[in-house]
C-alpha cells in the first residue's frame, strides 16, 4: 500500500493506493450517496476500503454557476452519449434508444447535484401492505425492518452529514431520538406563501428538512445562498453531499482510497460461490480486477441491477444473486405532480435554496378516495434562466415572438410551482434488465427500461395535482398552471430493483442489506427500497447505509463473513 | 439523488432527441478562451446568411423598450458555435438559411432581412407551424445564448438576465422578494 497526496480538500490528506492484488477488506462499487456513507463507516471501523466509481473526482472549486454547461447534462451525471438505454412500455414491445435513467456519475454521486430535501420516511411507509391491504398486479408488501429500528440511522444521517430543520414542527413526522442539529435554513418568499396556503385549507407548512447548513458545522461552512443547488455542485461545501461530508472522513483514516474513473463490469465468484473481487476498466478503458474479502454495491437502482445481471456465472445463471428472480424488478421512482403559479409581488425564487416550507398532511389519504399511497408538497423554484425560458412558462403561453418577451419579463421574478411527491407502486413489471442488442462505449450491454404505470398511481397524480392547484389558489396566484402528468424522463429517483426481504425466494437482500444468495456480497442503495415512500428517497437509502455498513463490520469482525447468516 | 426532478428533466427531456440539443449540451466543450477578449468572431456564415440569422434571432427575442437578441449578439454565439461545439449543426444552420433566402425571394423578391417586419413574421410563422427543424433549432440556439453566461458570447453586456430579472451575485440573505418583508404584501 503506498500513499500519495489526494488533489484537494482541507486538511490535506493522504489517500492509500491499493495494489490491485492486494486483497482488501472490503470494495465498494459507486461512491455516491450510500457508498460514501459505507465507506466512511468501514473505513472508520478500522477496515480498509477501496470505493471504485466510474465518474471523475472533482472538488468544489471544480463547480461552478454556468448553467449552459452544467444543467444542459453530462457534466456531473451519466451521459446517454456513451451510456445509452433503451426503454419500452411493455415487455412485448421492442424497446427504443432513449435515456431514461439519469444518476449522479462523479465521486459523491446524486449527491453533489442534489435538492438536498431529507425527509425521513413515515412509520405507515415500512407496513402499508398489512395496514391497507393487497393491490392487484403489484408486488406491493411490507418492508422487513420497521421505522422504529431504522430511527437510530435516521438520526445518524442527521448527525454525521449534516441536516437542517426543525423536529417536531409537523404534526405527521414520525418520533425521533434526537432533533435535528442544525435549525432551519431562513424561509423564502415561496415559503411564506406555503405557509398563507396551508393555513387557508388547515394544513401544516413545516420548515423544509435539507441536507444543506444552516450554520458552520464539522469545519464545513454554511449556506451562502447562490441558488444553485439543484442540478449543480456546492461551491462552499454547504450542501451535505458524501462528497463534501463523508469522504474526507474516510480519505483521513488512511485506509480508503477511493479510485475514481474506474467502471466496473463484473462481480467475480469462487467455485464455493463467495465473491472475491471485482473486474473493472480503468480510466484507459484497460481490464483490472481488484481483490476483496467483501463487495458492496452502491451503484444505484438502476446500475446495481445491471451489474448482478452482467456477473451471471455457472452458479448463478439469471444472474449473480438473482435466485429469486427478482432482480431488476419491482423498479419505482416515486411519481409527480407539478403546477406553477404567478403571484402579483416579487417572489425571486432564484436567490437561495429552492425549497424552504414542505406539506404532509396528504401523507396518508382518506380510505373513502380509493387510492392507495400518498403524497407531499412543496413550494419551490428551481429553474435556472434557460431552463425557465424554456420549461417555466404555461403551456399555452407564445414560446418565441413578443409576448414570449414580456412573459419572461414578467414572470421570472414572480412565479411558484408546487412539487407534488407521491408514491408509486412496486410491480414486477416494472423492470431494468440488459438490452439483448445495444451496447454502451465499453462494449457492456445497455440498460433497457421496461416501465407502465399503475392506475392507481395514475389516480394519484391526477388527484395530487388538483390539490397543488388548490394550494396555488389558496396562496393567492393571480395565474396558475398545471403541467402535464406524463413521465419525464430521465428518472431520477431509481428504486426497488434489489428488494429487501426475510424470504430469499421473494426478496434479493435480507434485512440488512446482505444478498440472500452470497454471504460476502451486500447491495446498499435505492435498490433495497422495498416500498417508494412519498419521494425524497435519499435520507432513507443512507440510513439503511449507516445500518448495513455496522452490521457487515461486524460480520467480517466475527470472521463471519463468508458464513451464510 | 434525490434531485427534485421536474424542471431539470422537462429540459433534459425537451433536449433528448432534438437538433437543438447540441445548443446546450455541447457548448460546454466550447473553450471560452477560444472566444477572444476582443469579442471577435469568426464564423462559418457569409455576411448575408449572418444578416438574415440576425433579423430571424430578432423576432424570437424581439427588441423592445428592452434588449433582445440582436443586441445581445445572439448571431455571434450561433455563427461561433458553428464552429466549434455545434458544428454537426453546420449544414442544418447552412440549408436553413438557404431555404429562408429563397422563401424572401419568393415571397418579396429580396433577402429575408431585407424584408419588411411584418413579411418577416408570416415566414417565421410558417416555418415554426411546419415544424421546421432548423427553426426550432434556431429559436432554443437564440434563447440558450440570451441567457448563458456572458462568457459564451450571447448575452453580452447581461442583457438577458436584465430583462427576467436575473442578478448574478451568487450569495443572497433575507429577503429575498416582497413577501418575506415586514410586513409582507397581501
Amino acid at each position: 500500500m503506498n500513499h500519495h497526496p489526494a488533489r484537494s480538500g482541507a486538511p490535506a490528506v493522504t489517500q492509500p493506493r491499493f495494489a490491485t492484488s492486494e486483497t482488501v477488506d472490503f470494495a465498494i462499487v459507486g461512491a455516491g450517496a450510500a457508498g460514501g456513507v459505507v465507506a466512511r463507516e468501514l473505513a472508520r471501523a478500522g477496515f480498509t476500503v477501496v470505493v471504485l466509481e466510474q465518474g471523475p473526482h472533482l472538488h468544489k472549486e471544480d463547480f461552478q454557476h454556468d448553467e449552459l454547461a452544467i444543467t444542459a447534462l453530462s457534466a456531473l451525471t451519466n451521459d446517454p452519449k456513451t451510456q445509452p438505454n433503451t426503454f419500452r412500455g411493455s415487455e412485448s414491445e421492442e424497446a427504443k434508444v432513449r435515456p431514461v435513467v439519469q444518476y449522479g456519475r462523479l465521486v459523491g454521486g446524486g449527491s453533489v447535484h442534489f435538492t438536498a430535501n431529507y425527509w425521513r420516511m413515515h412509520e405507515i411507509d415500512f407496513v402499508e401492505r398489512s395496514r391497507k391491504g393487497a393491490i392487484e398486479e403489484t408486488g406491493f408488501t411490507d418492508w422487513p425492518i420497521t421505522y422504529a429500528e431504522l430511527e437510530p440511522y435516521y438520526s445518524k444521517v442527521e448527525w454525521e452529514l449534516g441536516v437542517s430543520g426543525l423536529a417536531g414542527a409537523s404534526p405527521f413526522d414520525p418520533p425521533r431520538s434526537r432533533p435535528y442539529p442544525l435549525p432551519p435554513l431562513p424561509i423564502k418568499p415561496a415559503g411564506i406563501l406555503a405557509e398563507r396556503a396551508a393555513r387557508k385549507l388547515g394544513w401544516h407548512a413545516f420548515p423544509a428538512p435539507m441536507a444543506i447548513l444552516s450554520q458552520p458545522y464539522r469545519g464545513r461552512p454554511p449556506c451562502i445562498q447562490c441558488g444553485f443547488c439543484k442540478t449543480f455542485g456546492c461551491e462552499v461545501g454547504a450542501k451535505s453531499s458524501t462528497l463534501a461530508a463523508m469522504l474526507p472522513d474516510a480519505a483521513a483514516t488512511g485506509r480508503c482510497e477511493i479510485r475514481s474513473l474506474s467502471y466496473v463490469r463484473k462481480i467475480k465468484l469462487d467455485k464455493r460461490g463467495h465473491v472475491t473481487g471485482v473486474k473493472y476498466f480503468d480510466s484507459g478503458k484497460r481490464e483490472m480486477f481488484q481483490r476483496a474479502r467483501a463487495v458492496v454495491v452502491c451503484a444505484n437502482g438502476a446500475e446495481t441491477p445491471r451489474l448482478l445481471l452482467m456477473s451471471r456465472s455457472n452458479l448463478f445463471p439469471d444472474g449473480l444473486a438473482n435466485s429469486s428472480g427478482v432482480v431488476g424488478k419491482h423498479l419505482m421512482f416515486n411519481g409527480y405532480a407539478f403546477a406553477g403559479g404567478l403571484f402579483e409581488h416579487r417572489i425571486n425564487g432564484y436567490r437561495g435554496m429552492v425549497v424552504t416550507r414542505v406539506i404532509h398532511d396528504l401523507y396518508e389519504l382518506d380510505p373513502r378516495l380509493g387510492i392507495a399511497g400518498g403524497g407531499g408538497f412543496d413550494f419551490r423554484f428551481d429553474w435556472g434562466p434557460i431552463g425557465f425560458a424554456l420549461e417555466g412558462l404555461p403551456k399555452e403561453a407564445p414560446n418565441w415572438g413578443a409576448e414570449y418577451k414580456r412573459m419572461l419579463r414578467d414572470y421570472y421574478t414572480r412565479s411558484v410551482y408546487v412539487l407534488a411527491h407521491a408514491t408509486q407502486l412496486p410491480m414486477p413489471t416494472n423492470s431494468i434488465s440488459l438490452d439483448p442488442k445495444l451496447t454502451d462505449a465499453w462494449g457492456l450491454p445497455a440498460i433497457r427500461m421496461t416501465f407502465a404505470d399503475h392506475p392507481n398511481d395514475l389516480k394519484l397524480y391526477a388527484y395530487l395535482l388538483d390539490r397543488a392547484m388548490e394550494l396555488l389558489d389558496a396562496a393567492g396566484a393571480t395565474r396558475r398552471w398545471a403541467y402535464p402528468l406524463e413521465r419525464v424522463f430521465p428518472e431520477v429517483h431509481l428504486l426497488g430493483t434489489c428488494r429487501m426481504g426475510n424470504d430469499p425466494a421473494t426478496s434479493v437482500v435480507d434485512r440488512f442489506n446482505r444478498t440472500h444468495d452470497v454471504p460476502n456480497l451486500f447491495l446498499v442503495d435505492g435498490s433495497s427500497l422495498v416500498t417508494s415512500g412519498r419521494g425524497q428517497p435519499t435520507m432513507t437509502i443512507q440510513a439503511l447505509a449507516f445500518r448495513a455498513a455496522e452490521h457487515a463490520g461486524r460480520l467480517a469482525r466475527r470472521g463471519e463473513l463468508s458464513k451464510r447468516s | 439523488m434525490s434531485q427534485g426532478p421536474l424542471s431539470r428533466r422537462h429540459f433534459v427531456g425537451i433536449m433528448a432527441g432534438a437538433v437543438a440539443a447540441t445548443w446546450i449540451t455541447g457548448a460546454r466543450r466550447l473553450n471560452v478562451s477560444g472566444i477572444g477578449a476582443s469579442g471577435s468572431v469568426s464564423g462559418v456564415l457569409s455576411a448575408a446568411q449572418r444578416r438574415d440569422l440576425d433579423a430571424l434571432t430578432a423576432l424570437i427575442i424581439p427588441t423592445d423598450e428592452d434588449a433582445g437578441a440582436r443586441e445581445a449578439r445572439i448571431v455571434d454565439f450561433i455563427d461561433r458555435g458553428l464552429t466549434s461545439f455545434a458544428g454537426d449543426q453546420r449544414t442544418l444552420f447552412e440549408q436553413g438559411l438557404t431555404d429562408l433566402e429563397s422563401r424572401a425571394q419568393r415571397s418579396g423578391g429580396r433577402a429575408f432581412a431585407d424584408l419588411d417586419p411584418a413579411a418577416q413574421l408570416a415566414l417565421a410563422r410558417e416555418l415554426d407551424a411546419g415544424k421546421s427543424e432548423f427553426f426550432g433549432a434556431v429559436r432554443v440556439a437564440t434563447i440558450a445564448g440570451f441567457l448563458a453566461n456572458p462568457e459564451y458570447g450571447g448575452n453580452t453586456g447581461k442583457v438577458g438576465w436584465q430583462l427576467i430579472g436575473f442578478e448574478d451575485r451568487f450569495g443572497w440573505q433575507p429577503p429575498f422578494g416582497d413577501y418575506d418583508r415586514e410586513p409582507s404584501p397581501g
